[in-house]
């Protein structure tokens, strides 16, 4: 959408401006809680260890890291028996299939026992908290409120069908449960399993490139330059300098890929001239492995400035701290220093995964904010929602190029549009799970999670829980709602060893 | 040297593989593949620009 306005010249107002941030602040609040519990945990939680735990040393912990209510010793006593009953029955159903008993897992059972309730308490939380996407975007996942130009969710605090002071009040008691569950469960959990999991501050570095387009905006341009997170490109780990952006800088190969390109597979191509030509030269399935000085995957190479780049939180709170960002400088150096380790770790797994907690925190803090600044505006008397001088397409153009920057929960994303005739003639995504996962380029540069893999210790090659860990540490997303899974192909985790 | 295969990567959104080459019980090398394909590019080629944002906003919910 941002792709179209920029190509348009289209400012939207700012009503709409505090709507997106706010569905997308709650969206990383959200987002990241689950990927925390529910994605990445259970690669440092051992699930069937909490059956041994004394549910009430679990509770003097729990006391000791926060005045959460839910921490008496009954309570973990009955959450202990609900997972004895689910191993009991034989059907750990989507706890099947884990490393359960791997040795890389080195919480105590106690300390285990609280990550899996609060792994159960998390499940009912983002349930509720992303009740502000159906009040802004109607639903979740996927809102439906918004509209080149602005939004078409209504603001009027005199009519009971558009946001009024009633939803005002109610978003304003989610961003306050949201906040609640971050501080005293989120973070302390996080701050607990990682003071034991150390040694992972030195495993997984990857690239040491990071981008952000910066996000939440404060202005109403189509680009993300005044963001309250800063825009910016950290190169080889040099905190010392952040340098601006430029979307021009951004190139996709498919030397590696699945594509056919009409000048050559190996041209690294700015996606206004991108190609999306399938060409399947892969082994046909099943198979045992790729053959990988060819092409093998569905990822084009994409690289800024002709570098593997990390995308996601890490890069964003880098960017951040690099740029003396008041907030998170504050929260990331309180949590570097309650780990007892420098900004060096960060360049990590365990950084990556304590990011993604310190940037959940702050954005929690802002949701109230936000809030304030939508009910002022509505208070004020401006109730625009949606600039329609340029909806006609008879006002557009012959011709027009755009591009719309966006950082989503899961890191930079970027859109390139052409439009001609008043139709896309043209259009290119390249997405946070397209930067991370790409493959090596036509210079032969890994991508960022093979580089981050180099190195990594494996107790047993048979379970490789610690490529996991790194792989989820950050939180891949390979483009998921719209395809066909052949149920022939739904294996579970499937590890093959010559 | 052993070379290992985990596909599909669970608890992703997605479908991805990990190859890795081991060594000494460390990874020696590794290659990540996307193992569907998207082509949403496609579907919204000669669409009007106003409408786009809905298709491509399936791409994924997060």
């Amino acid at each position: 959408m941002r792709a179209v306005e920029n190509a348009l010249g289209i400012t939207i107002p700012d009503n709409a401006r505090i709507i997106r941030n706010l569905i997308s602040g709650i969206q990383y609040v959200q987002d990241h809680v689950v990927h925390f519990y529910h994605l990445h945990a259970l690669d440092w939680v051992d699930i069937v260890s909490a059956l041994k735990a004394d549910p009430t040393k679990t509770a003097s912990i729990a006391q000791s890291l926060s005045d959460w209510p839910n921490a008496s010793p009954g309570y973990f006593k009955t959450v202990q028996g609900k997972i004895k009953a689910l191993v009991d029955s034989g059907q750990l159903g989507i706890f099947a299939n884990g490393y359960w008993g791997h040795p890389a897992y080195k919480l105590p059972p106690e300390v285990n026992l609280l990550a899996v309730a609060h792994y159960l308490e998390a499940l009912e939380w983002q349930r509720d908290v992303i009740r502000m996407h159906a009040l802004l975007g109607a639903k979740n996942p996927h809102p439906q409120t918004y509209l080149v130009g602005g939004m078409s969710v209504p603001v009027d605090p005199n009519s009971q069908n558009a946001l009024n002071a009633g939803s005002l009040a109610f978003m304003k008691s989610l961003a306050k449960k949201a906040l609640d569950f971050v501080e005293k469960v989120y973070i302390p959990d996080l701050l607990a399993i990682a003071s034991f999991y150390k040694e992972w501050a030195g495993i997984g570095g990857g690239v040491g490139n990071f981008i952000s387009c910066g996000e939440f905006q404060k202005d109403n341009q189509s680009n993300t330059i005044n963001c309250w997170l800063p825009a910016g490109f950290i190169r080889n780990r040099n905190l010392s300098k952040v340098e601006p952006i430029d979307h021009m800088k951004v190139t996709e190969d498919a030397a590696h890929a699945w594509y056919k390109y009409s000048d050559g597979d190996d041209k690294a191509k700015h996606p206004w001239m991108g190609e999306t030509a399938p060409n399947y030269t892969g082994p046909k399935p099943p198979y045992e492995f790729l053959d990988t000085s060819k092409k093998y995957t569905w990822v084009k190479g994409i690289r800024y400035d002709g570098l593997a780049t990390e995308v996601g939180p890490l890069s964003r709170m880098l960017i951040a701290y690099a740029s003396e960002h008041k907030r998170i400088k504050e929260v990331t150096d309180g949590v570097l220093k309650k780990l007892q380790v420098g900004p060096e770790a960060l360049f990590s797994t365990l950084g990556r995964t304590a990011a993604r907690g310190i940037e959940t925190l702050v954005t929690a803090e802002m949701l109230p904010i936000w809030i304030d600044e939508l009910a002022g505006k509505m208070k004020g008397g401006d109730l625009r929602i949606h600039s329609g001088e340029k909806w006609d397409p008879s006002t557009w153009p012959k011709e027009a190029k755009g591009y719309g920057f966006h950082e989503a929960p899961r890191g930079f994303l970027c859109h390139w549009v052409v439009i001609k005739d008043g139709l896309v003639a043209n259009y290119q995504c390249v997405v946070p799970g397209g930067w991370n996962s790409s493959p090596r380029d036509a210079k032969g540069q890994r991508g960022p999670y093979e580089e981050a893999l180099i190195n990594t210790p494996l107790a047993d090659p048979n379970k490789p829980l610690e490529i996991l860990r790194t792989i989820h540490s950050y939180d891949p997303c390979m483009a998921c709602a719209i395809h066909v899974v052949d149920p022939q192909r739904r294996e579970l985790v499937k590890v093959r060893a010559l | 040297m052993p070379k290992i295969a985990i596909d599909p990567i669970t608890r992703i959104e997605g479908h991805m593989r990990v190859e890795a080459q081991v060594e000494g019980g460390k990874v020696k090398d590794a290659w990540v593949s996307g193992t569907m394909w998207r082509g949403i590019e496609l579907i919204v080629k000669n669409r009007d620009p106003r409408e786009v944002w809905a298709f491509l906003s399936r791409i994924c919910g997060v």
